[in-house]
């Protein structure tokens, strides 16, 4: 099935599949992040919150190495990260989602869930250009782990229609099918639920646990929904005009006072 | 009634796969490729093969490749014209310099060169895009059709300037060159060019297809889930100018037998786009619609008049013809980007639940 490729260390001692360490970014004069440290264990489900303009969303695209942090140093599998690129990321198991809907329109729902599989498929031009031996074998062996994907997420129906004329909430549901094709270790999802209606909501939360517990794939998780947040999540770091400003179980920071003032916009000078 | 995908399950994904997955279709196109190998050699004029069948297949193979850079990656070109002239000058320094190396080799050897030419000029698609790239590969043709004009070299230092196929023969029987028969470069032209549309449905059915799909649509995207946006790019021109490379040399060597510049020129590049504009973007059914209704319309309207008995002034014609592409290709850009070959989609969907539409 879709399992991640390596399984999840169960027990007391947690492993950490990713090290955040004192990672500043700006662009020009605006701070985006400044010094965040926090990791993720492997096989949590972490989330990311803060008030709009916090710079989670600059923290994922950090993660999977679309901006490049000015300071701090990233550990991932036991490796501390040099220069990072997005291709990079991806072919050592990192995959995501956008808070815009990234999806490739004029492509079915099929095809958008293929491309999860790109980097899994190593034929060349020719066997392409024949589509013959190894090359239709590489389609098929994808093809059905595809299409697990699509058994899994439910979208049976949409397969073969071109992903620009669904609703919304199905495109979001695509778009974690794209990103679940290609068997991530760590899954990084900026707001999923955003947008949807209670029913897309839940469903979503569902395929977010089955991921995480089927399948033992680690989750990064940006949303705004606080009850969202507090039931999927094993732990949650909060994030404040780029700064973090807690850490801990969903219950630490829901009676946290700096969490409170962030989120009722009381300014906190300490 | 005939045409139903009714009863006909898919058992297995590499059925699902297939080129043609619904029967009704693979049954059309088989008798396609049956009439046009058996039935036109037989049938068709001298004329209608030179004038309409051969000059139709070959840009429809240019259109193909032309599809494959402009409506499955997204880069759009205009140095169409002078990629095929990299093939066709290409194709005549190669076969007089190696007269015996077989003709069929030789057209590959120098879409090979082309393809080369055009990953070269597809180097600045890195850095710009649409209507920018499209001035940077509009310097391409340019300088390419000057290249070939100035250095004499090209044409084998001729006086006339121009490169003319030379007698070439493959099992015994002479395909280029003027004791060619118009059947013998009509087959020829025809396998080359089934041959080749198989391959480039081939390619954009799989991971490359998608791939350059996925640039086109959100090249932000594509890096994001592991696609290299640059290389898969190059890879589009570079396959891209192949094809018209090799459609250049088929031009020259199958069809026109002799040629200077001004057949490779902007309006060639112009030409192409339209077809693809017209028979559907992102489509290799559409490159053929395209070439066919290009091709064939200027030559309906010289013939049309005549059937019926009307007799129309040559500028008229013109006239009609540029008034008929221009407003189809404004149709078409606006209304239906996916061109002939979605109304023919739609077509075939309706057709599908006729007569009971719900
Ligand atoms: N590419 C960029 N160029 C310039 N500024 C940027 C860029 N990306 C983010 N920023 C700035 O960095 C800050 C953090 O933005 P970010 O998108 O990370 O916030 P966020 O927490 O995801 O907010 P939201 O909840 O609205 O999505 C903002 O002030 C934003 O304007
Ligand atoms: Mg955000």
């Amino acid at each position: 099935m879709i399992e991640a490729e390596s399984a999840p260390i169960q027990g007391e001692h947690k492993e950490v599949l990713l090290d955040i360490a004192e990672v500043s970014l700006a662009f020009g004069g605006v701070q985006a992040l400044s010094d965040v440290s926090f990791d993720i264990y492997k096989g949590e489900i972490r989330a990311i919150i803060g008030p709009n303009g916090a710079g989670k969303s600059s923290m994922l695209n950090v993660i999977n190495g679309f901006y490049h942090p000015q300071k701090g140093t990233i550990k991932y599998k036991e490796e501390v990260r040099k220069k990072m690129s997005p291709h990079k990321a991806a072919s050592q198991g990192i995959s995501r989602t956008f808070q815009n809907i990234a999806l490739f329109k004029g492509m079915t729902t099929l095809d958008n869930i293929m491309t999860g599989r790109i980097l899994k498929m190593r034929r060349g031009l020719l066997w392409q250009a024949l589509y013959w031996g190894p090359a239709r074998n590489e389609e098929i062996i994808n093809r059905e782990i595809a299409e697990q994907v699509i058994d899994f997420l439910e979208i049976e129906a949409i397969r073969k229609t071109p992903v620009g004329k669904l609703p919304y909430g199905l495109q979001k549901r695509v778009e974690l099918g794209r990103a679940l094709a290609a068997k991530p270790d760590l899954l990084l999802l900026d707001e999923p639920m955003a947008g949807m209606n209670v029913e897309e909501k839940e469903d979503m939360c569902r395929f977010i646990i089955d991921v995480n517990e089927e399948f033992g794939t680690t989750i990064a998780l940006i949303e705004h929904d606080m009850g969202v947040v507090m039931d999927l999540s094993d732990r949650v770091v909060v994030l404040n005009y780029g700064r973090k400003i807690a850490d801990g179980t969903p219950d630490q920071v829901r009676a946290n006072q700096g969490v409170i003032d962030a989120y009722l916009g009381v300014s906190h000078s300490n | 009634m005939l045409y139903r995908e009714t009863g006909q399950f898919k058992i297995s994904y590499a059925a699902d796969q297939s080129v043609f997955p619904i029967a009704q279709d693979r049954w059309f196109v088989s008798l396609i490729i049956v009439i046009a190998i058996f039935v036109i050699p037989v049938l068709a004029s001298e004329y209608l093969l030179q004038a309409v069948m051969i000059p139709l297949l070959i840009f429809s193979l240019a259109a193909i490749g032309l599809n494959l850079l402009v409506g499955y990656a997204g880069q759009l070109s205009l140095g169409t014209g002078g990629f095929m002239a990299v093939g066709a000058y290409m194709t005549y320094k190669l076969t007089t310099a190696f007269p015996d190396i077989n003709i069929i080799i030789v057209f590959l050897l120098a879409g090979l060169i082309a393809a080369f030419v055009g990953l070269i000029f597809g180097i600045p698609s890195l850095r710009i895009k649409g209507f920018y790239l499209a001035v940077a590969t509009l310097a391409s043709q340019f300088f390419l059709l000057w290249m070939f004009n100035k250095v004499a070299w090209f044409y084998n230092y001729n006086s006339s300037g121009t490169i003319t196929a030379p007698p070439r023969e493959m099992f015994g029987v002479v395909i280029t060159g003027p004791m060619a028969s118009a059947e013998t470069r009509y087959l020829v032209t025809l396998f080359i060019v089934i041959i080749f549309a198989f391959i480039a449905k081939n390619l954009v059915r799989g991971r490359l297809g998608r791939s350059w799909m996925a640039v086109r649509d959100m090249d932000i995207a594509a890096e994001i889930i592991g696609i290299r946006p640059f290389q898969t790019k190059l890879i589009a021109f570079a396959v891209s100018s192949f094809y018209c490379g090799l459609a250049g040399a088929m031009m020259v060597f199958l069809w026109l037998g002799s040629a200077e510049t001004e057949a490779f020129s902007i309006n060639e590049s112009f030409n192409v786009l339209f077809m693809i504009i017209i028979g559907g973007l992102g489509s290799i059914l559409g490159s053929f619609l395209g070439a066919t209704f290009i091709v064939g319309l200027p030559i309906f309207l010289t013939n049309a008049p005549q059937l019926v008995g009307l007799s129309m002034p040559i500028d008229m014609q013109k006239h009609i013809e540029i008034m008929m592409f221009g407003s189809l290709i404004i149709f078409f850009l606006i209304v239906e980007p996916h061109g002939l070959a979605r109304l023919l989609q739609i077509l075939k969907e309706k057709l599908r639940l006729w007569p009971f539409p719900y």
